[in-house]
């Protein structure tokens, strides 16, 4: 009996020096390291489906160019429209529309899976995208999307955000991107703050993280679709892709 | 039969697997306590705990990882380190085999813990291979639990013949 008391006094002195080191580590961690004691992760028991990058697409009639030969010709590295001009449209038209926190800043809640673009028939022709091609889907948290449109989207000037941790980001990730990391303490500063810059619920954001099964890009829609933004496109092959097709790419910190 | 028991039960080999042990404990420990939210990450990638406990659970384990595995490189509360390193192991193997049976890729998170871009079947054969090492590892527990439970039972008998014998010298 006194060596089971003995074993038991062990494991509760263990335990408690553990539990005393892990505060005072937390407490003095830097702010990319440091980590609340209690999280808030609404899907942390739910299997996440296989994700598998949408097909290619394919352009209705009205958005296909034509090329001489009869057949159609890839769509331009800039694209013509005005982009500027396009987002100021979307930002006068829907300003005042942003939903209020659906479930609270902090606590998305259980939200709705996202959903891939719809698929459209095979042709030829490789789409030139425009705004219009990705309107807001307020039902689903997230809509994923293919390497085609993440560059278009790109190219249309669509904000990109990136989930990774800081110290990836600051390695490398795509030219212009804002640092969101999901994992860091300050997420829901750096949240509040791209909330408060006033970008309209319903205009796309290209969230992306590092391809594979990561699943942060995902945590993030959820996070800003609990706060309103309605139109959140995930682009699945994400930083490794984006590096493979030699797309603009830059190092650094958060600006 | 006899002499094997004495070689697997005996102080050359317990004190080597102690050892072992104890530092493949602290290597884990460390990358997971400098760096939290990437080991918390690696926890919520398991789909296994409760969301509300992940964060605590980032906490609690690397610590108790790397005092387990310094009790044993030390030498003091050797057994019941073994053991709460064998419920960790246990722990660990389940963890691993229900998202194998569940056909859910995961990084392990057991060494490193940057989350380096992995297809799915790298990382389904990455489960396997670290369910056999930790199979190994759990052995290894089972060794030293074994022989330091025998050597306190000798321990204890010899105190007891000690204290039968001085009665018997006194009178």
């Amino acid at each position: 009996m006194p060596q089971r008391r003995r074993f038991i006094a062990e494991i509760a002195a263990l335990v408690a020096a553990s539990a005393l080191c892990a505060t005072i580590a937390n407490a003095v961690a830097a702010k990319e390291r440091k980590l609340a004691w209690v999280g808030d992760y609404p899907n942390a028991l739910t299997v996440p489906p296989l994700r598998t990058e949408p097909a290619a697409r394919t352009p209705p009639a009205i958005s296909m160019i034509p090329s001489e030969t009869g057949g159609s010709q890839e769509l331009p590295a800039a694209s013509p429209i005005a982009e500027d001009d396009a987002v100021v449209t979307t930002t006068m038209a829907t300003r005042t529309s942003i939903p209020p926190a659906k479930t609270g800043e902090a606590s998305p809640g259980p939200a709705p899976a996202s959903a891939k673009a719809p698929d459209q028939p095979p042709a030829a022709a490789i789409r030139q995208w425009t705004l219009a091609d990705f309107p807001a889907r307020p039902d689903v948290s997230a809509i994923d999307i293919s390497t085609e449109q993440a560059k278009a989207l790109f190219d249309l000037r669509v904000p990109f955000i990136d989930a990774r941790r800081s110290n990836v980001y600051e390695a490398g990730h795509i030219a212009g991107a804002i640092s969101m990391p999901v994992w860091e303490s300050d997420i829901d500063h750096r949240v509040a703050r791209f909330y408060e810059a006033g970008r309209p619920g319903d205009a796309p954001l290209v969230i992306y993280c590092s391809g594979g099964n990561c699943e942060d890009s995902h945590m993030l829609a959820q996070k800003l679709w609990g706060i309103g933004y309605d139109n959140i496109l995930v682009y699945l092959g994400g930083w490794p892709d984006w590096q493979k097709h030699g797309y603009s790419a830059e190092r650094g910190p958060a600006r | 039969m006899r002499r094997t028991r004495e070689i697997l039960l005996g102080r050359w080999l317990t004190i080597r697997v102690q050892i072992a042990l104890g530092a493949i404990f602290v290597a884990a420990a460390l990358p997971k306590i400098i760096d939290p939210p990437g080991f918390a990450q690696m926890i919520y990638n398991y789909r296994l705990v409760p969301g509300a406990f992940i964060n605590a659970l980032t906490h609690m384990l690397p610590w108790l990882e790397l005092f387990c595995g310094m009790a044993l490189l030390l030498g003091i509360w050797r057994r019941t380190a073994a053991l709460i390193i064998g419920a960790m192991l246990v722990s660990f193997i389940l963890a691993l085999g229900i998202n194998l049976g569940r056909s859910h890729a995961v990084n392990c998170g057991c060494f490193e813990i940057d989350a380096a871009v992995k297809s799915r079947e790298q990382l389904f054969s990455e489960m396997r291979w670290v369910i056999i090492r930790d199979v190994g590892m759990l052995l290894m527990v089972g060794q030293l639990v074994t022989a330091l439970s025998a050597r306190a039972r000798r321990s204890e008998e010899e105190l007891e013949g000690v204290v039968d014998a001085e009665p018997a010298q006194s009178s």
